[in-house]
């Protein structure tokens, strides 16, 4: 079995693998200072040919290999680069043919028929094939998976070219959860999976996607090279350096000195730099992540949450403009809504309100006339500069509480555990669409929710079962509204994912798929020529 | 003499199995590292499932027997994060923090202990406030601001060094001096006290007495004494260096250990952290052992004590 190279020259590159045996790497280590100082394998050659990324996020394996990946966005960053999708989101499309040139679904809605995308190959030469198809599918291991198995009856391989499924039941998402809520519709080659294994495939992925895996130093870069033969198009960059850059001051100033091309994730002042320095682009791109606070005691009536006047005071609290212009310098939606705008069955609330002396009238009539100690506002750490300036805001108008920021693990699992008590702020970038979102949110028995309010749990057991799509559309807008009239939440925003782009970029490709915060499709990406 | 080595040996073995029994389980206070890779909205059986995958379904003695067993053999598990053996993570890292170490020594003695000496020869002259004040910044100011301003000033306004990563020459020289200013602060500030206690010694006053030049009396006789506490901080220094340089090597992006083990925090990596901190202590444990032989040998009284 392959590994990695973990000499500190940098990677091997024997046909995209990587190779180690601990002698090497421990020889490596103990004669290696004068080894470190050598140019790294990623010193490329011929800056026209190479587009550098500052990324903020050390890349883990299991990125590469779509049958772990989640719900996540994140591990799309690399899916869009080495895979491709039976189907996936693209520009103009939540939902584009990609390996699968079309589809079609039987009038009962249990069966989908695919026909493959002719002549398309793997990197290794291998042509992507219906098998491939179907073994990716049984092969993803993922949190969905589990779902899958319940509701699909059969994968059938008439022909090549042609994969038919078959649902237990109507399932209206499935589609959306196999292209792109799951990896499960992201094709990877069968025979060599198995001739690999799952760890060597982890360690020498191979993909049909714009860009072939060269190779991996973990927690420092990831280098991939075009692959030419792509469907859609080849691409016209030649390399891709992906270099991990935890510190965001660090990363502008690598952008700032023409270091990197592009630099992910840079927030508040760091983001005015970028606006102040010549030659550099600022790149918002609003993704599907919206911002929202939660009242885990809403359902308790002895609580002042329980009063729908207060939660409705909350959101009047709220100068959510003067809080998007300082800290996302307003490029962040006002949506109003915790249900992302670019999703299927999306309903648009009323406008945000910013009414500090209605919400004080509200509170008086609730039987607050001097607000209320609403104890701890829990949050991710890395949005608490969000939270300061809510709690701020609710401050004025007398909701008195405290910012508790947690370490991001352990906020995850204080929802998950149902521990956090008075105010919660959430954010999800999670894929899917506005039914999925009431799963996991809202309605009763999904995995984030404290209570729920059964107008709404009967409309969404409602819409589950409706497979006409107008009809079904109607429910889940009648639910939004609901949410929104019951104050279940208060809106903050939809999150704009800032980044930055240096002179050398011609397309970054930056916001050409709704929602999506990183640069895809890969393949559309070009440099000025000089 | 024999007895002396044992005695410490025992005392080595003894460290290194406290320090393995403490990250151990401090590192499980931090969290279930299964809802980290899960995905949000997993269900408990889900997490259960990742959880016996890891082997984190175990009782707590098994997992610690086991990750012993492993260790004495030379295997630091596999990271969960990474999905590699963690001797080959800290092995591919290691000549990088080796390379950081070495230079951001070399500058820490470089300037400690010229500093150490000149405070010290001049007391209470300005050469010794301003030794004081070096000190008192170089212990305060902490690394990533300086870190920070560096790269704000060589990098960005000046353009003559690179802002991060590694490759070339000058891509040390910033991290080395970030991570240096410290311990060079602490090496002038013990250099100067040993010197001082050294030129108030009798044989220094004897060799004034013979009328030896005072350049003399301190660089053949008082300097070589008053070294060696301070070499014995720069071997432990050096160790600390190469293991936990976690802030330079994060903000510099530079590809150390110290950025492997922030990782593995950052992620819930336990074979991660607990191979990282074990080989540290190890390699801290080990050096502290060879200085007291050392020692031992070089001077008879102290194995005629123990």
């Amino acid at each position: 079995m392959g590994g990695f190279d973990g000499s500190p020259a940098g990677p091997k590159a024997g046909g995209g693998e990587l190779r180690l045996s601990r002698r090497n790497a421990i020889a490596g280590a103990a004669a290696g200072v004068g080894v470190a100082m050598a140019g790294s394998g990623s010193a490329a050659a011929g800056l026209q040919g190479q587009l550098t990324y500052a990324v903020h996020i050390s890349l883990a394996p299991t990125w590469f290999d779509p049958a772990e990946t989640s719900g996540l966005v994140t591990p799309y960053m690399l899916l869009y680069a080495m895979h491709d999708a039976v189907a996936k989101p693209m520009p103009g499309s939540q939902l584009a043919p990609a390996l699968a040139e079309s589809w079609s679904v039987s009038p009962d809605g249990r069966v989908y028929d695919f026909t493959l995308r002719e002549g398309v190959k793997f990197h290794n030469g291998e042509p992507v094939t219906a098998d491939d198809v179907k073994f990716s599918f049984e092969r993803y291991r993922g949190s969905s998976a589990a779902v899958f198995k319940s509701r699909v009856a059969s994968i059938e391989i008439p022909d090549p070219r042609h994969v038919r499924t078959t649902l237990k039941q109507p399932w209206p998402d499935f589609l959306m959860f196999y292209a792109s809520t799951t990896g499960a519709g992201w094709i990877v080659p069968r025979k060599y999976a198995e001739k690999v294994g799952e760890d060597g495939f982890k360690k020498a992925p191979v993909g049909a996607g714009p860009y072939k895996f060269v190779s991996f130093n973990p927690g420092v870069e990831l280098v991939l090279e075009a692959f030419d033969q792509y469907w859609r198009k080849p691409p016209q960059v030649k390399r891709l350096v992906l270099k991990v850059i935890p510190d965001e001051s660090t990363r502008l100033a690598a952008l700032k000195r023409g270091e990197v091309d592009i630099a992910y994730s840079l927030r508040g002042e760091l983001a005015e730099e970028v606006v102040r320095t010549e030659g550099l682009t600022l790149k918002p791109v609003v993704i599907d992540s919206p911002f929202w606070l939660y009242f885990p005691d809403q359902w308790n009536v002895k609580s002042p949450w329980h009063d729908v006047r207060v939660r409705q005071a909350a959101a009047l609290a709220l100068d959510m403009k003067a809080i998007n212009d300082a800290l996302t310098l307003g490029y962040s939606r006002l949506t109003n809504s915790m249900f992302p705008d670019s999703f299927d069955f999306y309903w648009q609330p009323p406008p945000m309100v910013y009414d500090p002396d209605k919400a004080k009238k509200l509170l008086a009539e609730a039987g607050h006339p001097n607000g209320f100690d609403a104890g701890e506002y829990f949050c991710d750490i890395s949005y608490a500069n969000l939270g300061e300036t809510v709690v701020d805001n609710l401050q004025a108008v007398g909701i008195r509480a405290r910012l508790r920021p947690s370490e991001r693990a352990a906020f995850i699992q204080g929802i998950s555990d149902k521990i956090y008590k008075d105010i919660v702020q959430i954010g999800s970038g999670a894929f899917g669409n506005v039914a999925t979102r009431f799963q996991s949110w809202i309605v009763k028995g999904g995995p984030y929710v404290y209570g729920s309010y059964p107008q709404i749990d009967e409309l969404y057991a409602a819409q589950a079962a409706e497979l006409d799509r107008g009809r079904r559309t109607e429910i889940l807008h009648k639910m939004q509204k609901l949410v929104h009239e019951l104050a279940v939440v208060a809106p903050l925003w939809q999150l704009a994912f800032i980044n930055g782009q240096g002179a050398r970029v011609g397309e970054s490709s930056f916001g050409k798929i709704a929602g999506f915060p990183y640069t895809a499709p890969y393949e559309d990406q070009t440099l000025k020529s000089t | 003499m024999r007895r002396f080595v044992t005695k410490r040996l025992g005392y080595a073995v003894l460290s290194l199995f406290l320090l393995s029994l403490t990250i151990f389980l401090l590192v499980r206070v931090t969290g279930d590292p299964a809802a980290l890779m899960a995905e949000p909205g997993a269900s408990a059986e889900q997490l259960a499932a990742i959880r016996k995958n890891l082997g984190l379904d175990q009782p707590l003695w098994i997992q610690y027997g086991s990750f012993m067993a492993n260790f004495l053999t030379g295997d630091l598990g596999h990271s969960f994060y990474y999905n590699a053996p963690v001797l080959d993570l800290y092995a591919a890292r290691l000549p990088y923090s080796l390379l950081l170490a070495a230079v951001a020594m070399a500058f820490s003695l470089l300037i400690g202990i010229p500093s150490g000496i000149l405070a010290a020869v001049r007391v209470g002259t300005m050469w010794d406030g301003a030794g004081k004040v070096f000190a008192l910044l170089g212990l305060s100011m902490p690394s990533f601001w300086i870190g920070l301003v560096m790269i704000l000033f060589f990098s960005v306004y000046l353009g003559w060094l690179p802002s991060s990563g590694a490759g070339t020459p000058l891509h040390v020289i910033m991290p080395a001096f970030a991570l240096g200013w410290y311990f060079a602060a602490a090496h002038m500030r013990l250099t100067r006290s040993s010197m001082l206690d050294v030129l108030g010694s009798e044989y220094v006053k004897l060799a004034r007495l013979k009328g030896l030049p005072e350049s003399l009396v301190v660089a053949k006789h008082a300097f070589k004494n008053a070294l060696i506490p301070v070499i014995t901080l720069a071997g432990i220094n050096l160790v600390i260096m190469i293991n936990v340089a976690v802030v330079v090597e994060t903000v510099f992006a530079w590809p150390g250990i110290g950025r492997l083990l922030y990782e593995g925090i950052s992620f819930r990596d336990f074979p991660l952290v607990q191979g990282i901190v074990l080989l540290g202590g190890s390699m801290i444990v080990v050096v502290n052992l060879l200085v007291d032989i050392l020692y031992a040998v070089v001077d008879p009284r102290i194995r005629l004590e123990a």
